[in-house]
Parts: structure tokens; sequence; C-alpha cells
């Protein structure tokens, strides 16, 4: 037999822990890879919609009237690169955007980012404008002329002008945020990941222990082991390695489709990058973990000469976790913000364990009982020996925790914002030719509507906040409501004058939304300049409003403060018709305006639709957290199912010793309960405090702008019972054990009197 | 004769090796009085340490009876399992103390809270639990755990735990198996000195046929059972 043959037949002779070693590879992969194909598939998703709805530049007559394909011959003969972009509504909803293959190639840069409607033209939402413009013969339809960005407005001929030109919402920021949490929790996952594979591998060590001395006393090298060790987990991580990627690969598609119906949610397109990407990267990472985590013996001595004593050892790993902790308050950089991450969780990582048995050791010296003596000595060696395990689990609970908050308040932050921006129930489109004063008018003298119902109006567009010496000016979004009613008086207000919204009513002032405030450093009484155009205005500041993480800057006003020069983007109204239908309602405006159709948006539906989507995509952040919380939850299960065993024998004292299987039973779930929850108690201040820097100090650092933190207490209980139920299950298959006759102890460890 | 402390009667035992039964004790009887002791010898896999489980309640006959300290278990009774084990749980807390070849001893404690813990399930004074390691000579190590000591005195401490519980009837299974002859012989003195002074039974399962030849019986199990 030869030694490789030798020191391999271990796993013929225990093939359940080379079971157990490849499945913690393979679900171990499986999970990074599910977390990284998404987060790649998402980063791209996000880029592809950013690219299709970022800001251009589009032609306008300067008299105000459309503009028409005469326009468009125009201003290519004067030598502009102009593309036509026609917007045809569909009847089942949506929108189908006509292009100009042709015109649109004067966009294309040499080596620069593919255009959104370049290749294919599917439908998805871009067809060739020959097709638009058939449907547009029976669908309301609105021509642009999108200009190349290399034109600046001394280019064109006499009467157009350059204005903006936007098809989406500016979601980028909130996108960006959801992919950098995305990464912080890729990052953890391969951490845990990490800790798992490299307990189950040194649980096999440790069972082999006694084999590695025997080779040695046969004048093998420790070397030659050593080097046979790095074949034989090369070879187990080639081989199960690639069906892990796989599985992460099928996980993530099986997830992504929430993502994608999420996209299409807010950009009004199917945009999700769906299944591509590399197995490269899974591959090398995970084998570069692998052994990294497998291996890092041979790096503990050099480690052990730089740290010296034990002692030493733990007051600088107390050191790195102060640091950690001080740097994530002071730092402003997002580098410098995830090493101090990283540094609080490898110090939190080294010292938990430590500190269960340094507590469990020093209650026992206090223990009269000498049973509770006892346990309380066995705790402290389960913590040493299930560190890595233990450590795995708690970072997942941490994490689970962090998320679960994050998410949660992401939801009701979403739920809230879409409260307030559908607070009527009906939305109808202002049409461009009419005159919105008319339907006022006549929607205040119906008595139906002014008994039961609530409705104001809406004007949208764009003014500037003028920045000082040093400071660039800011765009923002003005909304002008009125008349101010309950549709907005019931708004949440952080800071606020005396009688806000009556003086909002009275044009006496404006309010800021909290992005605004927080940038701009505005405070309630202060007074801003607002330009509106060419006419600035100082309006004192009346109250500061939540804007549910909305990135833009906003201001509220009074339609009577806008100037006759202002540009109206956009008019709606905003109608809940009370006992009225909204078919009397919208069939009076048509009267009113002499237009056959209208545009109505059902908000409630929309409410439903948008929250069901959102749903999904909250569903695969929670599904990834909780598959790394299982698969921590199993490797625990699992090693300390097997370092249980180890111990059988002296459970089996007990019973030998008079006690009935039920109470040694009972000293055992004592046991595994107490270890279990002491590491859902540490991982619980370590995920508040993950939940606060994702909340208050990464996102404002990344994006200037961040959500409201909160915590929730039920989380907490829910990771206490399961907790509960891994002591629990630990407990349930080692009583198992208890029913077998008595075996001996077989290792040299515990023949030499037991690890303690 | 002495009174009956423990008397076994048709005792049968077999094990099964994949579909082949393997019988390991067959219409088997014994019988001791307090104060006696009897040596168990025979091979390696001859069914010493079997009945010796038999004989404390840790593994149940296919049949047979066992009457021990006024207690009577028939194999084949009708009584719950719960109850039977709840007997033999009381009789091995209090009355029957068990020896095994190593690993007698919890790691997490001390020398001396192994002899208290013992001692306390048995509901006896925890104060001589120090005399007793003394007497056995290992006083002055009580506070060390196992992994400190040898050996030898491991036995030796495995011997004070089952003297500070006062049994009735003692077990032992190759308690000096794994040690060498010196100390071996060393604690089988004490052991057998400690039996006579408490005038308690003991079982031995022994390899050593001049160590069972100190023992008032002497049962042979010599066979090895037959497949």
């Amino acid at each position: 037999m030869t030694l490789p043959a030798a020191l391999f037949s271990h796993y013929r002779r225990h093939p359940l822990q080379l079971l157990a070693l490849a499945a913690m590879i393979v679900l171990a992969t499986m999970l990074w890879t599910g977390v990284h194909h998404l987060t790649s598939q998402a980063r791209a998703s996000l880029d592809q919609s950013e690219s299709a709805v970022a800001e251009r530049q589009q032609v306008a007559r300067t008299d105000g009237s459309p503009v028409t394909v005469d326009d468009f011959v125009e201003l290519r003969r004067a030598g502009l690169c102009v593309m036509p972009w026609l917007e045809v509504s569909e009847p089942e909803g949506g929108r189908v955007v006509g292009v100009d293959p042709l015109a649109a190639g004067c966009f294309q840069t040499p080596g620069g980012q593919e255009s959104p409607w370049g290749g294919e033209l599917n439908g998805r939402p871009f067809v060739d404008i020959s097709e638009a413009a058939e449907l547009a013969r029976e669908q309301g339809s609105e021509l642009s002329l999108l200009v190349s960005d290399d034109h600046s407005k001394g280019d064109l001929p006499p009467g157009y002008q350059l204005v903006p030109f936007s098809v989406g919402p500016a979601t980028g920021e909130l996108g960006d945020s959801f992919l950098l949490n995305l990464d912080a929790l890729g990052i953890l996952v391969l951490l845990i990941t990490a800790l798992l594979v490299r307990s189950v591998y040194l649980l096999g060590l440790a069972q082999r222990r006694d084999s590695f001395a025997l080779l040695h006393r046969f004048g093998v090298p420790h070397g030659r082991v050593n080097r046979l060790l790095v074949v034989e987990i090369l070879l187990l991580a080639a081989v199960c390695v690639l069906p892990g990627i796989w599985l992460g690969r099928w996980l993530a598609a099986g997830l992504g489709s929430g993502f994608g119906q999420a996209l299409e949610g807010l950009f009004d397109q199917p945009l999700y990058a769906g299944q591509g990407g590399s197995w490269l990267v899974p591959l090398v990472t995970m084998m570069a973990v692998i052994l990294v985590a497998c291996l890092a013996d041979f790096l503990r001595p050099i480690f052990r000469g730089l740290m010296g004593g034990n002692r030493r050892y733990g007051c600088l790993v107390l050191l790195v976790l102060i640091a950690g902790l001080a740097l994530t308050v002071w730092v402003t950089d997002l580098l410098w913000l995830f090493i101090a991450v990283a540094m609080v969780f490898v110090a939190a990582g080294i010292l938990a364990p430590r500190l269960i048995a340094s507590l469990a050791d020093w209650r026992s010296g206090h223990d009269r009982d000498l049973q509770a003596r006892w346990r309380h000595r066995e705790l402290a060696v389960l913590a040493r020996r299930l560190a890595l395990p233990l450590v795995a689990l708690q970072f997942a609970m941490a994490m689970v925790l962090a998320v679960q908050a994050l998410v949660t308040t992401f939801e009701s932050t979403f739920d809230r914002w879409l409260a307030q921006r559908l607070e009527a129930d009906y939305y109808v489109e202002v049409p461009e030719s009419a005159d919105a004063a008319l339907a006022l008018d006549w929607l205040a003298e119906q008595p139906g509507l002014s008994a039961s119902g609530l409705w104001h109006r809406v004007i949208r567009g764009r003014a500037t906040l003028p920045g000082g010496e040093d400071e660039e000016e800011t765009r923002v979004d003005v909304f002008a409501i009125g008349p101010v009613g309950p549709l907005v008086t019931g708004w949440e207000l952080f800071e606020s004058a005396p009688q806000p919204w009556q003086r909002l009513q009275q044009g006496q002032g404006v309010m800021v939304n909290e992005q605004l405030a927080r940038r701009q450093d505005i405070a309630v009484g202060q007074t801003v300049t607002v330009l509106f155009g060419s006419q600035s205005f100082e309006l004192p500041v009346l109250a500061i409003y939540p804007d549910y993480g909305r990135p833009a800057g906003e201001i509220l006003i009074h339609p009577s403060v806008l100037p006759a020069e202002f540009e109206t983007g956009f008019q709606s109204l905003s109608v809940s018709p009370g006992n009225l239908s909204i078919e009397a309602v919208t069939d009076g405006l048509k009267g009113v305006w002499q237009v056959e159709a209208l545009t109505v948006r059902d908000n409630r539906a929309i409410e439903e639709l948008a929250s069901a989507i959102f749903d999904q995509t909250f569903l695969l952040t929670r599904a990834m957290t909780t598959l790394t919380l299982i698969l921590a939850a199993i490797a625990l299960l699992m090693m300390g199912w097997v370092f249980f065993s180890t111990r059988a024998w002296y459970f089996r004292l007990l019973v030998v010793w008079g006690l009935s299987r039920r109470q040694a039973t009972a000293q055992l779930v004592r046991l595994s309960v107490s270890l279990s929850g002491a590491i859902a108690l540490l991982a619980l201040p370590l995920g508040v405090w993950l939940t606060w820097v994702l909340v208050h100090r990464i996102n404002p650092i990344a994006f200037g702008w961040s959500l409201p933190m909160a915590v929730y207490p039920r989380f907490w209980l829910e990771l206490g019972v399961l907790s509960m139920l891994i002591g629990l299950s630990i407990a349930f298959l080692m009583s198992r054990q208890l029913k077998s006759p008595t075996v001996a102890p077989v290792n040299a460890n515990a023949l030499a009197g037991g690890e303690r | 004769m002495v009174d009956s402390l423990l008397s076994a009667r048709g005792l049968n035992k077999q094990f099964r090796s994949g579909d082949e039964p393997v019988p390991v004790l067959t219409d088997f009887s014994l019988q001791l009085g307090a104060g006696e002791s009897l040596a168990l010898t025979g091979r390696s896999g001859s069914g010493k340490s079997t009945l010796l489980n038999i004989l404390c309640g840790l593994e149940k006959p296919d049949s047979g009876t066992v009457q021990v300290l006024g207690e009577t278990f028939d194999a084949r009774s009708t009584e719950a399992a719960s109850k039977a084990d709840a007997r033999w749980g009381g009789l091995r807390r209090q009355q029957i103390g068990v020896v095994f070849q190593e690993a007698n001893l919890m790691p997490a404690l001390s020398l001396l809270d192994n002899v208290r813990f013992r001692a306390r399930l048995a509901g006896q004074s925890e104060d001589d639990c120090r005399d007793w390691l003394e007497r056995l000579g290992i006083g002055e190590l009580a506070d060390r755990f196992p992994d400190q000591v040898s050996g030898g005195q491991r036995q030796r401490a495995s011997l004070a735990m089952v003297f500070a519980m006062k049994p009735a009837l003692i077990l032992a299974d190759e308690p000096t198996g794994s040690l060498d002859r010196h100390t071996a012989e060393a604690v089988i003195g004490q052991l057998f000195e400690l039996q006579a002074r408490h005038d308690c039974g003991l079982i031995l399962a022994t390899h050593d046929p001049e160590l069972a030849t100190r023992c008032s019986q002497h049962l042979d199990l010599g066979h090895l059972p037959q497949t």
C-alpha cells in the first residue's frame, strides 16, 4: 500500500466525513456564486437601464410649438446629428418607442458604449420608426428630436433651442445603493463560506490526527503529509466547485426573474440582463477561498510569531475591534469604511468564542452545583472546538438581522413613498392643448365632489437653486400643488413653521424635501433663492418633508407663486372622486376640454402592482440571506453533531452513574441550547451595528443620502427561536447516540483524559 | 454460602454480524454473595464486557433473569422499559460502582470534583472525597484535571469515585488493562483491600490468570463465540 493510499484510506472508513466536506464546498460555492451572479447581473441590468433612460438633450422650437418631420429635415440639412424619437402609447398600457437606426448612426462613437436602441429592434421597447408611425395613427404619440451631446446651442439654426430629454425616473442612486448592499452581502457570504469550509476541513483533520502521528512515527516527514493534503484538497475542490457554480447560477436564475420584474416596473422596460457572465471569476475565487481556508495552518507559525503570546494576542484583537469601531464613525472614505467593517468582523469573530468559553469557565468556577459546573466546563470546551462554525453562524445571523432591517426599512419606505405620491385614487393627465384653469373651475363647482371627494392640480417642472461663490447651482424638481387640501396636509413633516400648509396655500413660502435640506443644509425659517428661468424668488422655508429615499432635490410650492414664464414640464390632476364615479369626473373634464380621450391612471392598481413587484425584489435579498443562515446553521448542526459524538462517552458516563437517559438528554439540551443561544446573543449587537453602518455610514458616504434606521425586535425573537431550534436539533441527534450500547472512546486524546 | 447479592439465571445474548446471529452468552448463570469476588476471564470477544453491562443494566439480555440487591429484572417481563431503566438507574447511582479500563472521569472536572460529583449522585456526603484520594495516594493531585495526571493516577481516581459512593457491588471491566505491571499491582491491591474492608461484592473481568486467582470465585468464559 502506498502512502497516499494509506492517507486517503481514512475516507474509505469514514465516507460521511468526505461527503460532508464535499457537500460544504458545493453548497458554499453555490451560495457565493448565486450572490455574485445576481450582483453582476443586477449591475449589468442597471447599467443597461441607466443607459436607456439617461438624460440626453433634444431640440425644441423656441416658439413652443411641437417639432415635426420638417424640423428634422431642416436640422439634418444644417449638419446636426439628430434622431427622431416617436413615443406611442399602447392601448393596454406601456409604450413603444420608434427610432430611426440610420439617423442614430451618427450617435455612435468608435469604442463608445452601445446605445440602448442598438442591435435588433425587437419592440422591447424600441421599434423601427415606420412601425411606430403606423401605430401612431390610432394611438396618441409624441415626437422628439434627440441631438448628439457633441452639439452646443451655437450649432443650432435660429428658432431652435436645446432642452433636456429624459425618458425615465432617475433611480440610478437607488439602484447603486441596492447593488452596494448586495456587494457587502457578497463579501460577507464569501467570509462565511470560507469559515464553513475551514471548519469541516479542520474537523476531518482532527479525526485523522492519530493517523498522522502514526505515519510520523513510521518515519514519514510532516512536509510530505502536508503536500499530500494540499493535493487532496485541490482534487476535492476541483471536483466540487464546478457543480457548485452550476447550482449557484441556477439559483440566481430562479431568483433573478423577480429582480427583472422590479427593473421593468422601475423603468417601464424589460431590461434584466439575465443569464450570461463568466464562470471563471467564481471558479478562481472559490478555489482560492478553499485553498486559503483549508491551508491557512501553514501561515499560522508566521502569524503566531507576529502576535506573540495568547494574552498579547487577545489584547491585540481587542484593539483591532476598538480601532475598527472608531474608524467606522470617523472615516469618510468608502474603502476605509469597508476596511473598518472587516476589522470589526474579524475581531468579533476571534473574540466571540473566546468570550463564551471564558464566561463559561468563570461560571463553572462559581457553581456550587457540580452538574452545573461540569456543564459549564463542557460549554467552554464546545465553544473553543466549534469556534469556526459558531463564528460563521454569528456572522450569518448578524447579516440576516442587518439585511432584514434594511429590506424592511426599504419596504416600508417604499410603501410610504407610494402612499404619499399616490394619495389620490386617480391621476388625470392634463392634455397639452388643454387649459387646466377651466378644469379647476369645473371641479370646484361639483357639489358631489366638494361633499365627499378630494382633488388638486400638480404642475411639474424644474427650477434652480443658485450656488455660493465656489458652489455649483442645484437643479431641483418643482411640484406646484393647489388647492392645498387633505391629499397633502396629512404628510408627515420632519420640521415645520407654524401653520405650514395654510401658508403654502397662501403662497407665503416653500417646502423642501429631506435630501435637498441635508445637502444644502437648509432649515425651517431660512430663506432660499429659487430661480424659475431668469426670475429669482426669495422664499421662506415652511417645512421639510420626507422623501423616503428619493435622491433628487424637490421643492413644493403653490401654483400662484410660479411666474408666467415658468416652463411647465407636465400637468396633472389628482382626484379622489368620493361618492362620484371617476367616469362622471372624466366625462365632465372631456366636456370642459373638448377632447375625446383622457389618460387616467388608477393609483390603487398601480400601488398594488408596484408593491407586488418590489416585494419580489425584497424576497430575493431575503432569500439569499436566509440561505446563508440555513447553510451556517447546517454547518453548526453537522459540526456540533460530529463533535458531540466524540464526547458521547462522557454523556454515557452519566447514564452509567445512574442518571436516566432523559436526565442525561436534559443536560445535553441545556448545553447545546446554551451554546447556540450564546452565539445568537453575540450576533445581536453585531447585527444592529451592521445595520447602522449600512444605513448611516455606507449610504451617506456613497450617495449623500440615507434611509431612516429602524430595528425590528421581532427578527431578534425569530433568531432566538432559530438558535433554540439548532440547539435542540443537535441535542436530538446526540441523544440518539445515548441509546446505543456503551462504546468506549477510541481516540488517543480521549484515552489520555479527554479535552477540557 | 453468604446471602446472595447478585444472581443471574438463564442469560442469553446474541449479536448479529450481517444476517448471521453471533451468540455471546448461552444459558449463562452465576451467583455472588456480599464480600465475595468473582473473576471473569476469557479471550477478547468472549462476552465479558457484555455480561458486565447486562449485570448493571446497560444492556438488556435476550432472555434470562437478573436479581441484584433485592431487585429482579426479567428480560421477558412486560414491565415498561422506562420503568426498568429507572430501577437500574437507581441501583447504578447508589449501589453499583462500575469501573472501565479507561476514561472513567469527566475531563472537564478536576479529580476531586469528579469524586465529589459521583458521591453527590449517590447521595453520599462529599466530606470524605479528598480523604479517598489521599488513601489512594493521589491527594496532592486532587485539583488536577484528568489529562494532567498519568493513566495509573486516573484509575486510582476512578476507584476513589467508586468507594466514595459506598457501593454494595463493584463491576470492574479490565481496570488495569492499560497500566504497567507495577502500577496495575498497586491499583488492584487497593481495589481488593477496599472491597474486603467494605464487604462489598466484586466482579472483575480480566485477561490476567494470576489476578483471577486472587478472587474467591473464577469463571472462564474461555471460548470465542461460535459463528
